[in-house]
C-alpha cells in the first residue's frame, strides 16, 4: 500500500523516532498521586461551576462541577476523598482558573456508576452523544473540544467519515502510543460507537508509520469490525494536524474558514475513543490519562494518573530531574506552552510533558530575513510565512489578514526552519488573537 | 519553585543558520576558485582576495556609520565579494575590483536596507557597472586564455561568444567543458561549477529547479536562435557565463521569487533573456543583464503569484458546481 503524505511539513528531530525513543517501550504505570487539583477548565468554553465546598467528602467519579454553556461539560473527582479547597489557581493560561483539591483517601469509594445503555454496538445511537456529554469527554489530542458538541450537526449537514487520529506527529509524545497498543479493542469499540451514533459507514485510523506496532496492533483490533480500517501514514509533522490527516486519507480538503464536517469528515483523537468506550460500556466519566513524562527527567516514563495530579508529583515520581532543567514544556516540542513552573496539572488533553536543559532551552536571535523561501515550501497550508510576518512586524492587520494569516494552523513548521531564526509562528498567533479579538469587539459596536 | 524559561513554541529549530547557508555557499565556490588559480595563476587569487576583502570591509564601515548591528559575520559580504571577484577577468586591475566592491555593498546591498532586503544581485550589479564604465577591461580584450592543460597563452583572446571563435583552429566543446578558454576567473571551469551545484543541492542549500530550468532554456532558444545544429545548444551552454550564473547568482534568495510557480517563471526568463541578448544583442554575453532583469521582475512575480492556500481549491470547485 502507497503510504500517503501530504504538501509542506518538517521532520523535527529525526526523520524515525523524534524524540520518542526515551518512552516508546514504558508501558503506562498507575501513578496515585496524595492530591489532585482539577482545574475548571478542562475543556474549549466556559469553566464549569463548582458544585462542592471545601470539607465536602467525595467518591471517585462524582460529579464535582457543572457544565456552563453551550460547550459546557461535566468534570467528575479523579480520586475519592477531602476537598481541601475550591480557589482560584494559576494553571498555564493567562488567568487564574477556579480549581477543587482534593486529598486522595486511595480508597477508591465509587460514585453509583451511571445508568447501563448496552455496548458499543449495541446502544441507542442517541443515547451515546448524551452519554459522551455526561462522562465529561472532550478531545485528548490537545484542544480539548467537547466531543458531544463535534457529534451534534445541523440536519443539512452528515458525516461519511469518522477519523481517528493517531498520528501522534508531535516530537517525544508516546501515550497515544502506547493507548493504541494496551486499548486497541476499546479504541476500536469506541470508534464503532462513535460510527453509530454518527450513522456513519466509515471509520478510520491513521497512524503514522513510525509506530509499526501499533499499526498492526489497530490492525488486529480493527479486523472484522464492520468499517472499520487502518491507514498507514509517511512520517511527517504536522500529520496530526486535523486539515492535514483528513487531506491525507480522504483527498478531501476543509474547506477555508470551514469545519471538518463540511467535508463530511469528524476526528477525533485516539484515546478519546477508548474513553467514550469506557463510557458507554462501563459507565465511566473520563477521569484518567496517560501522559509521558520525558526529556531531562531521571526515568522517562508513561503515567496513567488520575486528571487534575500535578505534573511536579510527576516529574518526582519519576525520579525528579536529570541535572538542571531550564525549560519545560507542557506537549510537544513544536506546539507545546512553556510552562513557569512545574506546579500546573493535568488536564484531560495534555499528552506529556517534556523537560528541557539548558542547552536545548536556549533562547535563539531574531536576524533578518534573507527570503530563502524555506517558510513557504514547509507550510502546509500555503501561506508565506515571510510576507505575513512583515505585516505582523509593521503592525498592519489589514495587510496580514489581506494575507491569510487566519488560515495559519500555528504549526510551528516555519519558525522550525527558519534559518534566520525568526519568530514566525509566534507573531501569527499573536496577530490572529488579535484579529478574532477585534472583530468581537466590532461585533458588539 | 524554580521558574523555567517561558518562550513561545516551536520550541526547537533547525540547526542551520544565515551564516552555515553563506558557508556552505563559500565552500561551493571553492573549486571554481581553485580551477580559476589553475587557468590563470595566482594572480586571480589576488583579485578574489581583493573583492572579499573590501566587500566586508564596506558592509563594516557602512553599518558603524549608520550605527547599525555588525552584520560582517554571517558571511554574506564574502559571498558577494567572491562572487564578484570569480566573475572579473584575471586581468582587473585593483582599484576597480574595489569600486566593484564598493557598489555591491553600498549600493546594491546597504542602501537597500541590506541582507535579504536589496532587489538586486549586489554581485551581478557590480559586474554590470564595471563592464558599462569600463568595458575594455572587463570583457574582450581582458581575457587571457588560460597557460594551463595544454593551450599555449596569448595576450588575449576572442571569447568563445564571439562571432568565429568557434570550430576551425578554435575551441572543442571538450575546451568548454574544462575551461581551456577565455573568460572570468570563475566561469571557465564548468567541472568546478557542476562540483559546486551538487555541494549546493547536497546540503539543500538551493534545489535544482532554477539552475537546470535557465539552463534548459538557454540551450533551447540557443539552438532555435543560432538555426539547428547538433552541438549548438551545448556549446552555448558551455560557453559565456551561463553556468555559473545559473548556478550561483539566479538562486540567490533575496532576488528570486520564493515560490515555485514564480521560479520557474523566473528561470525561463533568465534562459530566454541570455539566448536573445546573445544572439541579438550587440554584446555578445547577457548572462548578467538578464538575471538583473528578472531581478526587477522578481518582486512583482511575488506580489501576483501566491501559493494555492488550503482549502481554496476545493472551495472554488464547489462555487462553481452551485454555479
Amino acid at each position: 500500500m502507497i503510504k500517503r503524505s501530504f504538501k509542506g511539513g518538517v521532520h523535527p528531530l529525526s526523520r524515525t523516532h523524534e524524540g520518542k525513543q526515551l518512552t516508546r517501550n514504558k508501558a503506562a504505570e498507575v501513578f496515585e498521586p496524595e492530591f489532585v487539583t482539577i482545574p475548571m477548565n478542562l475543556h474549549l468554553g466556559a469553566p464549569s461551576e463548582p458544585c462542592v465546598k471545601k470539607g465536602d467528602i467525595v467518591k471517585e467519579r462524582q460529579v464535582i462541577a457543572n457544565p456552563v454553556g453551550f460547550l459546557g461539560l461535566p468534570i467528575h473527582a479523579s480520586v475519592s476523598g477531602e476537598v481541601v479547597s475550591v480557589a482560584e489557581k494559576q494553571q498555564l493560561g493567562p488567568k487564574k482558573v477556579m480549581c477543587i483539591t482534593i486529598k486522595n483517601d486511595k480508597l477508591h469509594t465509587l460514585e453509583e456508576p451511571m445508568e447501563p445503555i448496552g455496548t458499543c454496538e449495541t446502544a441507542d445511537p442517541k443515547r451515546i452523544v448524551q452519554r459522551i456529554k455526561e462522562a465529561g469527554i472532550c478531545g485528548m489530542g490537545g484542544a480539548a473540544f467537547p466531543l458531544h458538541v463535534k457529534l451534534t450537526i445541523q440536519d443539512e449537514k452528515y458525516a461519511d467519515t469518522i477519523i481517528l487520529n493517531g498520528a501522534e506527529c508531535e516530537t517525544h509524545l508516546t501515550s497515544d502510543f502506547r493507548t493504541m497498543l494496551e486499548r486497541s479493542d476499546d479504541i476500536v469499540a469506541g470508534l464503532r460507537a462513535i460510527m453509530r451514533a454518527m450513522n456513519c459507514e466509515n471509520g478510520v485510523i491513521a497512524i503514522e508509520d513510525n509506530k509499526p506496532e501499533a499499526i498492526e496492533a489497530m490492525k488486529k483490533a480493527a479486523e472484522g469490525k464492520p468499517g472499520v480500517r487502518v491507514v498507514e501514514l509517511k512520517t511527517k509533522y504536522p500529520q496530526g494536524s486535523e486539515k492535514q490527516l483528513i487531506t491525507v486519507t480522504t483527498g478531501r480538503e476543509v474547506p477555508r474558514g470551514k469545519l471538518p464536517i463540511d467535508c463530511h469528515v469528524i476526528v477525533t483523537n485516539v484515546a478519546t475513543a477508548a474513553a467514550v468506550k469506557s463510557a458507554v460500556e462501563d459507565n465511566r466519566p473520563l477521569i484518567r490519562r496517560v501522559t509521558t513524562v520525558t526529556g531531562k527527567v531521571k526515568t522517562p516514563m508513561n503515567l496513567l494518573v488520575p486528571i487534575g495530579t500535578s505534573v511536579h508529583d510527576m516529574i518526582e515520581y519519576c525520579g525528579g530531574y536529570d541535572g538542571e532543567v531550564a525549560k519545560l514544556v507542557a506537549g510537544g516540542m513544536m506546539t507545546g506552552p512553556a510552562a513557569p513552573t512545574d506546579d500546573f496539572n493535568i488536564t484531560k488533553a495534555m499528552g506529556g510533558v517534556v523537560a528541557l536543559d539548558a542547552k536545548e532551552a536556549e533562547a535563539c536571535e531574531e536576524g533578518p530575513c534573507i527570503r530563502c523561501g524555506r517558510c513557504v515550501s514547509v507550510c502546509p497550508i500555503g501561506l508565506n510565512p515571510s510576507r505575513i510576518k512583515q505585516y505582523c512586524d509593521a503592525n498592519n492587520m489589514e495587510g496580514a489578514k489581506n494575507n491569510n494569516v487566519m488560515d495559519c494552523i500555528v504549526c510551528g513548521c516555519c519558525s522550525f526552519t527558519c534559518p534566520a531564526h525568526r519568530y514566525l509562528t509566534a507573531s501569527f498567533k499573536n496577530m490572529k488573537d488579535r484579529i478574532t479579538l477585534a472583530s468581537r469587539l466590532g461585533g458588539k459596536k | 519553585m524554580t521558574a523555567y524559561s517561558v518562550t513561545t513554541a516551536p520550541h526547537i529549530r533547525t540547526k542551520e543558520s544565515t551564516t552555515s547557508i553563506m558557508r556552505n555557499v563559500l565552500i561551493a565556490l571553492t573549486p571554481c576558485l581553485i580551477a580559476g588559480v589553475c587557468f590563470f595563476g595566482f594572480l586571480s587569487l589576488f583579485v578574489v582576495a581583493v573583492c572579499v576583502v573590501s566587500c566586508v570591509f564596506f558592509e563594516w564601515l557602512f553599518e558603524v556609520i549608520m550605527k547599525r548591528p555588525i552584520t560582517i559575520k554571517d558571511l554574506s559580504a564574502a559571498v558577494t565579494g567572491m562572487l564578484l571577484g570569480l566573475t572579473m577577468p584575471v586581468t582587473a586591475p585593483w582599484w576597480m575590483c574595489i569600486i566593484g566592491s564598493a557598489v555591491a555593498i553600498l549600493l546594491a546591498k546597504q542602501l537597500f536596507g541590506g541582507i535579504g532586503d536589496n532587489f538586486l544581485n549586489p554581485a551581478l550589479t557590480a559586474r554590470a557597472v564595471l563592464l558599462a564604465s569600463w568595458p575594455g577591461r572587463m570583457s574582450g580584450a581582458a581575457f587571457v586564455s588560460p597557460n594551463f592543460l595544454g593551450k599555449v597563452d596569448s595576450v588575449s583572446a576572442a571569447t568563445p561568444l564571439a562571432p568565429g571563435a568557434m570550430g576551425e583552429g578554435g575551441y572543442s566543446i571538450l575546451d568548454l567543458f574544462l575551461g581551456r578558454i577565455p573568460g572570468t576567473i570563475g566561469e571557465v571551469c564548468k567541472i568546478a561549477i557542476l562540483l559546486g551545484f551538487v555541494y549546493l543541492l547536497v546540503t539543500r542549500v538551493i534545489s535544482w529547479g532554477i539552475p537546470v530550468i535557465i539552463v534548459l532554456t538557454t540551450g533551447v532558444f540557443g539552438w532555435i536562435f543560432n538555426g539547428g545544429g547538433i552541438t549548438t545548444p551545448i556549446v552555448s551552454v558551455l560557453s559565456g557565463g551561463i553556468l555559473f550564473g545559473a548556478v550561483f547568482m539566479a538562486t540567490d534568495y533575496s532576488t528570486c521569487p520564493m515560490t515555485a510557480l514564480g521560479q520557474i517563471i523566473f528561470a525561463f526568463g533568465i534562459g530566454l533573456l541570455t539566448a536573445v541578448i546573445r544572439r541579438f544583442a550587440g554584446y555578445p554575453e547577457g548572462v548578467t543583464y538578464a538575471i538583473l532583469f528578472m531581478n526587477i521582475v522578481t518582486p512583482l512575480l511575488d506580489k501576483y503569484i501566491k501559493p494555492t492556500i488550503y482549502g481554496e481549491q476545493k472551495e472554488k470547485k464547489e462555487v462553481a458546481k452551485v454555479a
